[in-house]
């Protein structure tokens, strides 16, 4: 179930965006589902259907999303869409962050370790990328 | 047929020697949600009299629909719909009357329109409008006004004053009344930045009778930046920088709202003795606030960018 929230410095179109590619992330939204319409989906959050136009129309060009011509759109097949080096730099840089956060937490170190591995086998069910 | 729904040029209106607009060129285009933002006194309700032909511009021209706001026939009035702030009805009235009487004038009326957004207020056929509360007169007042199904609706401040509740039907016909009737413009006024991030495409920032800015929500969220700036000695005049719209000083760090500028501004920051930079996005609230807050009236006394209480 999608949320949104006003005041949110991230814009609605954006907050929808990411809220499919955690889903799609998590396992909730598999290749092959389908996708609210773009009215159905508007009039749930009531938002401007304009806005869910936007945000789909991007997930649709960045692969995340597939149009079916009349029967709407379905999660893809997902496939990695960044260069390794992309990749690699995000890495970096998500790790660099979360270790300045926990360091000061004094936890022992396989403490943490545990606890981001059964973190990541929430996601397990997910097709390797 | 014009392909603008309002088309104003260098319209001036002077109430004695105060202008309420001053050269004031709009531009909106038929279709879509068009949301109108402005301080108290920015123009708003002087341009729609204007527009609706109740009050003659001091000087330059305003078409509606097209046509010149000068001389709007019948024909053309039952094509635009207008729902004023303070709900004006005739009190005398009972309910089932008013509505009668619409539907009478208004060849696109939908009574499903009608049933659907007074459903959601506790509204009975017989009552006299002048028995209503100010809550239930805007539920119906807007019930009327959605369900004439007009060309071009003019909704000043229409949820001011609504409970939480009548808010989201409200908003929710809006959105439906943009959706089914494709095509058709609605010009909606409030100070309710929620509502507009969910319901405009387009926003239009007014400010003392001139038009400031005009672009979709969120291009205009795009273009304005927090920078959070910590200078260890003295905080150096950043006012004077360019795009500086707001400045605030926070505990130890200074808070610099800008408008198009890039990752230069940080470094200018930097020149200027600050230890650390970084720049944020805001939401759509408080880029209005900052943008509003730059041209605002205050009192002498005060400096331009006073710390906001939280």
């Amino acid at each position: 179930m999608l949320q949104i929230v006003t005041g949110d410095p991230r814009p609605i179109a954006r907050q929808i965006t990411d809220g499919i590619k955690r889903h799609i992330a998590s396992g909730e939204l598999v290749p092959g589902d389908g996708l609210p319409s773009v009215r159905g989906l508007a009039q749930q959050l009531a938002i401007n259907p304009n806005t869910v136009a936007k945000a789909y129309a991007e997930l649709t060009a960045e692969g995340w999303l597939l149009a079916r011509a009349g029967l709407g759109l379905f999660v893809a097949e997902q496939r990695q869409r960044l260069s390794d080096a992309e990749r690699e730099r995000r890495f970096g840089e998500a790790v660099d962050r979360f270790v300045s956060d926990v360091i000061g937490l004094d936890y022992p170190q396989q403490t943490i370790l545990d606890r981001v591995a059964a973190e990541l086998s929430h996601y397990a069910t997910k097709k390797t990328a | 047929m014009s392909d603008y729904a309002i088309d104003t040029k260098e319209l001036c209106l002077f109430y004695k020697d105060k202008p309420a607009l001053d050269n004031l060129t709009l531009r909106l285009p038929r279709g879509g949600i068009h949301a109108f933002v402005g301080a108290n006194g920015a123009g708003k309700s002087s341009l729609f009299r204007v527009l609706l032909g109740f009050e003659p511009a001091t000087t330059g021209s305003a078409r509606i629909l097209g046509h010149d706001c000068r001389r709007l026939t019948p024909a053309l009035r039952e094509r635009i719909g207008f729902v004023n702030e303070e709900h004006t009805l005739p009190a005398w009235m009972r309910v089932r009357d008013l509505k009668g009487m619409q539907r009478r004038q208004y060849p696109h009326w939908n009574d499903a329109r009608y049933d659907e957004v007074l459903g959601h207020f506790n509204v009975d056929p017989g009552q006299r409008i002048g028995g209503l509360s100010r809550g239930e007169r805007a539920g119906l007042n807007l019930a009327v006004a959605l369900a004439q199904r007009p060309e071009l609706l003019i909704l000043d401040e229409p949820t001011l004053g609504l409970d939480v509740v009548a808010k989201r039907a409200f908003l929710e016909a809006m959105l439906e009344v943009a959706q089914v009737d494709g095509g058709n413009t609605i010009v909606y006024c409030s100070h309710q930045m929620d509502e507009i991030e969910r319901a405009a495409d387009n926003l239009v920032i007014l400010e003392r009778g001139r038009m400031r800015y005009m672009s979709g929500p969120d291009d205009f969220c795009d273009r304005i930046r927090l920078w959070v700036a910590a200078f260890p000695a003295k905080v150096p005049e950043v006012r004077q920088l360019p795009g500086v719209l707001q400045v605030q000083v926070i505990d130890q760090s200074t808070h610099v709202v800008v408008f198009d500028q890039d990752e230069g501004f940080g470094t200018r920051l930097k020149l200027l003795g600050a230890q650390s930079v970084h720049a944020m996005p805001l939401g759509l609230d408080r880029a209005v606030n900052a943008f509003l807050a730059h041209g605002h009236a205050r009192p002498a006394a005060m400096p331009a960018a006073t710390p906001l209480a939280a």
